[in-house]
């Protein structure tokens, strides 16, 4: 019995030795290990005075990328004298994340200031990794060449930078609704987000006057209140200025898309400035024409997608998928028939239509409709069911070619046009039906 | 001396215990049944068929799976295994669990001893005539259909009609001689002709209570939970090429109700007719003309969800799973986004397929342009939490008309296998093979009447809608006339096309054997868009290929299946060429 209690309990040590960790580097922090390196002392000193000093050195995981001496020599003096600037600043080195450096794959490496890093390769930001991967007890230790600074992010440079012109900011900080959310942001673009990367345009006042001025006939209003032209004007330029990916000033082509399908001309000569954000990066613009022709897109509306109708007649109005030959593809439209309604009509909702001439098409679809050949007509309302701007028009049998109807001027910009699809000023079923495809209104400029 | 008593007294206490073992070892199992206790009378008999059946009921997914997997209908997900892929790429391994031939070989072991009972019973005197036939028949046609489907998925296999005790002895080929697919077929129709017994069972047939095959069992009609005898000879003899034969079986269904005084039965009942009221079996926009208002909750969708006469019309032969007993449905696994794994899809051959249909105008709102596609795409395929969801065989789980289920833990469901759709494209295909191309045209396009009807202003129908002048199977009268007065059985036939509301198909034949190729293909395609899905495809590509000794009209199928499905494009060649060699069936490896 002896015997075998003996062989137990020194088998015990020996299980003990087979599991114990023998590689010392385990048993370091890494804030111990940032200390044994003499040329990031520099570093180990930033974070014993951020504080973080000590996050890092708990139990919980982290990855530090930690500058050398050299590169944190020529730190900005009043970073380290403001204790938020610095924590910001050291933060930006630091990822709440177990990240391992390896491949080659693009990933924004979320910080603990909340702020995203670019990691591609060996490389952060700016910055080379020359030691990678040095393992501790909780977490890895990279050693980069230079500092990775802590950026602004767009609505942090709109709202702070000093070299953000005044026109715009004016404009930016202006919009909002009635509970005081700010509607560019919501609607548009959210500056603020970290996890997006905006190539974002800003205007140098002049550029920002003589745009307004360009797009200010489009956004007259019948009141005549000038405040809000301005204001829709300010909408219609800004909306454009912000881009969902980022340009590299290398990289930077001299035509791109806005969101909105607008094309912006970029003239190199033009650039006055560019300045890299956390979430992407700004040019300042010295100007940045848009031809109105290129603002301003067709219209399509889908006929099936209507909104209001004069007279509940939904038993009689159909939704009909059809073959178009001419375009090869399917296609549903909408028909109301036998409504015994003189003048009866579908309408439509479209916001923001800037004042200037249109000219108007429509595909519509007369196919035999309860096995009548003749033709009938009727009429596309713009702002009343009646209106006389376009006038009657026939629509023939079997036709699916796009129909053009004739051209309209809208004198004033309207924030809701109405449009009405509107049936003969009869009650005769088969004079009095009404399809419609889709309606094109096509600005003219 | 004391010694020896011990020993004496051992060796008695040992003998006393080596005795009394025998019984004590010999404890009769307290929950299962021996073979002595099994098959004592007709209810045994019954328990023995309705057994087999559950069991049978377990193969539902493998079923579908080699039969629409490796055709080119249906399609793997992303969730599917390597094996699915296999199967689906036509490129198996050995290992590869679905194409082991072992579940069915239990299965047919499992009649061959049932069978070998029966007989016994009947030599006994434990079952009368009439209950012997039926059970007998039953399993018999049973065990038929089962090798029929490893004939068509393995080529050659051994035919084992005895009770074997060890299931390892099917593979041993000194006692089982592996039969080529044909001569299989010529075995299974000896065998399966002369069974005395190919009717439906009526409810109450041995003339005493309780006995009968045909009852409500767990809450379910079991009248079509056994295989159709007359479809499964059908089938038969449509595999051997005796066309004639095949359709006189088939047209003994379709004529099923011909006779019936209850006039919906007669006139729709496995006749694929107009009306029905709310149980019709047609496409059914609610709104004629407004393709928004196609029904999700009656007409051609709901034929596989519900339990009137919609199924009673339609349906031959299904099987139901409840919650209630076992087996586990195992389709809801196969198919189902919610509650299953997700395995399989629709695959882009046949969506496109759909979407090259045209449905014939639409009168008021429209007389010369229809929806542009099958309306049918729309009910056996939709797009449930973003995945494109073949309904089919979940739609007792999720309904048509909604896109989560009702109750996600109660998993009912149905395995049909054989319907009315099937029985006409069959009868039409063996009809057009047997040289009436225009009947088999007729059945599958916009029915009998429109086919063969009279002349513009004849309003004397006596020689028209008919097809009297031809032979038997192949006579329908389909009159309706005025004066004189006709509602002929099947007046109401409007053809599986027009039932889905499409434009009957064009032929540009100009002779007789261009007739019969231009009808075949159609009917190829008809069943796709009809019956997609539901475990049929690969057998009737692989009937036809066999028929026409074309390698190519398999081979190309599945090439533009792999080529289309965006997951496979790498191995189509190579699908190609080995099909193109007429490889087509799986190892087997028992």
């Amino acid at each position: 019995m002896v015997g075998l209690a003996c062989t137990i309990l020194q088998g015990c040590n020996k299980w003990k030795d087979h599991t114990a960790i023998t590689d010392p580097e385990l048993n370091k922090n890494l804030l111990q290990q940032i200390e044994e390196v003499p040329e990031l002392s520099r570093f180990a000193d930033l974070l014993v005075k951020s504080g973080y000093g000590q996050l890092i050195a708990g139990s919980k995981n982290y990855t530090v990328f930690a500058p050398v001496n050299a590169a944190l020599a020529s730190l900005d003096p009043s970073i380290e004298a403001d204790t938020a600037r610095l924590r910001l600043f050291v933060g930006n080195h630091i990822s709440n994340q177990l990240f391992k450096v390896t491949g080659n794959e693009p990933l924004r490496l979320l910080m603990i200031n909340n702020k995203y890093n670019n990691l591609q390769g060996h490389t952060i930001e700016e910055a080379s990794i020359t030691v990678a991967n040095r393992y501790g007890k909780n977490g890895y230790l990279n050693i980069i060449d230079k500092v990775v600074p802590a950026l602004s992010n767009a609505w942090e440079f709109v709202n702070k930078d000093p070299q953000m012109p005044a026109r715009q900011k004016a404009f930016l900080l202006s919009q909002k609704d009635s509970t005081g959310t700010n509607t560019y942001l919501a609607t548009i673009a959210d500056l603020r987000d970290e996890k997006k990367q905006y190539t974002f345009f800003v205007l140098a006042d002049t550029a920002w006057d003589a745009e307004l001025n360009n797009f200010k006939p489009f956004f007259v209003l019948e009141s005549g209140n000038t405040d809000s032209t301005l204001d829709a004007a300010g909408r219609a330029v800004a909306r454009d200025l912000v881009l969902d990916t980022v340009y590299r000033p290398a990289f930077i082509p001299d035509t791109v898309l806005s969101r909105y399908n607008t094309k912006l001309g970029i003239a190199k000569n033009d650039i006055a400035q560019t300045i890299k954000l956390s979430n992407g990066i700004v040019y300042i613009m010295r100007r940045l024409p848009v031809l109105p022709k290129h603002k301003f897109q067709p219209y399509v509306i889908q006929g099936e997608d209507y909104q209001f109708y004069r007279v509940d007649r939904r038993n009689v109005t159909y939704l009909r998928d059809k073959f178009n030959p001419v375009t090869g593809r399917d296609m549903r439209d909408v028909l109301v028939w036998d409504h015994n309604v003189a003048q009866f009509y579908l309408g439509y909702h479209l916001p923001n239509v800037p004042a200037m001439k249109y000219k108007a098409y429509w595909v519509a679809l007369h196919d035999n409709i309860n096995s009548n050949t003749g033709s009938f007509k009727q009429l596309l309302g713009i702002g009343t069911f009646n209106s006389s701007r376009l006038a009657y028009t026939t629509v023939n049998p079997n036709n699916f070619n796009e129909v053009y109807l004739g051209e309209f001027t809208l004198p004033y910009y309207n924030a809701m046009l109405n449009l009405y699809l509107t049936a003969d000023n009869n009650t005769n079923d088969d004079a009095n039906k009404i399809t419609v495809d889709y309606i094109r209104l096509e600005p003219v400029l | 001396m004391k010694l020896t008593i011990k020993t004496a007294l051992l060796a008695s206490l040992m003998i006393g215990l080596f005795t009394s073992c025998k019984k004590i070892l010999e404890l009769n199992p307290g929950t299962e049944l021996t073979a002595g206790q099994m098959y004592r009378d007709v209810y045994d008999a019954n328990a023995a068929v309705m057994g087999i059946y559950g069991k049978f009921m377990a193969l539902a997914d493998r079923y579908i799976i080699l039969n629409e997997l490796r055709g080119d209908l249906m399609d793997f997900t992303h969730n599917a295994d390597e094996y699915l892929r296999q199967l689906s790429h036509h490129n198996v391994t050995p290992d590869n669990p679905y194409i082991n031939p072992r579940p069915f070989y239990e299965l047919i072991l499992n009649c061959n001893d049932a069978l070998h009972h029966f007989r016994q019973m009947r030599a006994t005197n434990k079952l009368s005539e009439d209950d012997f036939n039926q059970r007998y028949s039953d399993l018999g046609c049973l065990r038929s259909f089962l090798y029929l489907q490893l004939g068509i998925h393995y080529g050659e296999l051994p035919y084992v009609t005895e009770a074997l005790e060890n299931i390892n002895d099917v593979a041993d080929p000194s006692r089982f001689p592996r039969l080529p697919l044909q001569v299989l077929v010529d075995s299974l129709i000896s065998f399966t002709e002369p069974l005395p017994h190919k009717e439906l069972y009526t409810t109450n047939i041995s003339g005493s209570t309780g006995t009968a095959l045909n009852i409500t069992l767990d809450g379910y009609q079991t009248e079509k939970f056994f295989i159709n005898k007359k479809v499964l000879l059908g089938d038969l003899y449509l595999w051997k090429g005796d066309y004639r034969k095949a359709a006189l079986y088939y047209k003994a269904m379709m004529d099923f109700s011909t006779s019936s005084t209850n006039l919906d039965n007669r006139y729709l009942q496995y006749k694929i007719g107009w009306g029905g009221g709310d149980e019709s079996t047609e496409v059914i926009y609610s709104k004629y003309g407004d393709a928004s208002s196609l029904s999700y909750t009656s007409g051609w969708g709901t034929i596989f969800e519900a339990s009137d006469d919609r199924f009673s019309w339609e349906i031959l032969w299904a099987l139901p799973y409840d919650n209630k007993f076992k087996p586990e449905n195992p389709l809801i696994k196969l198919f189902s986004p919610i509650g299953g794994n997700y395995l399989v899809k629709p695959s882009q051959v046949i969506i496109d397929s759909w979407n090259q249909q045209l449905q014939n105008p639409m009168g008021v709102p429209g007389a010369t342009n229809g929806v542009p596609y099958d309306a049918r795409g729309l009910l056996s395929v939709r797009t449930i939490g973003g995945q494109p969801t073949i309904t089919k065989f979940i739609s007792n789980y999720i309904s048509q008309s909604a896109s989560v289920p009702l109750n996600p833990l109660v998993k009912n469901g149905r395995w049909f296998l054989f319907r009315t759709a099937h029985l006409h494209l069959r009868f039409a295909e063996a009809a057009n093979r047997d040289g009436y191309p225009r009947l088999g045209y007729a059945l599958f396009n916009n029915g009998i009447p429109a086919v063969y009807a009279p002349p513009a202003g004849v309003t004397d129908v006596t020689n028209y809608q008919n097809t009297l002048d031809l032979d038997e199977p192949y006579k329908f009268d389909a009159r309706m006339g005025e004066i004189p007065n006709y509602r002929s059985p099947w007046y109401r036939n409007i053809g599986i096309r027009r039932r889905a509301l499409l434009q009957p198909i064009t032929l540009t034949a100009t002779n007789f054997t261009d007739s019969i190729y231009q009808v075949e293909e159609g009917l190829i395609n008809e069943q796709a868009l009809e019956t997609a899905f539901e475990g049929t495809r690969w057998p009737d590509l692989l009937r036809v290929a066999i028929r026409r000794n074309q390698p190519a009209f398999i081979a190309d199928r599945i090439y533009n299946k792999l080529m289309k499905s965006g997951m496979s494009v790498g191995e189509a060649a190579r699908a190609r060429h080995k099909l193109m060699q007429k490889d087509w069936f799986l190892p087997f490896k028992f």
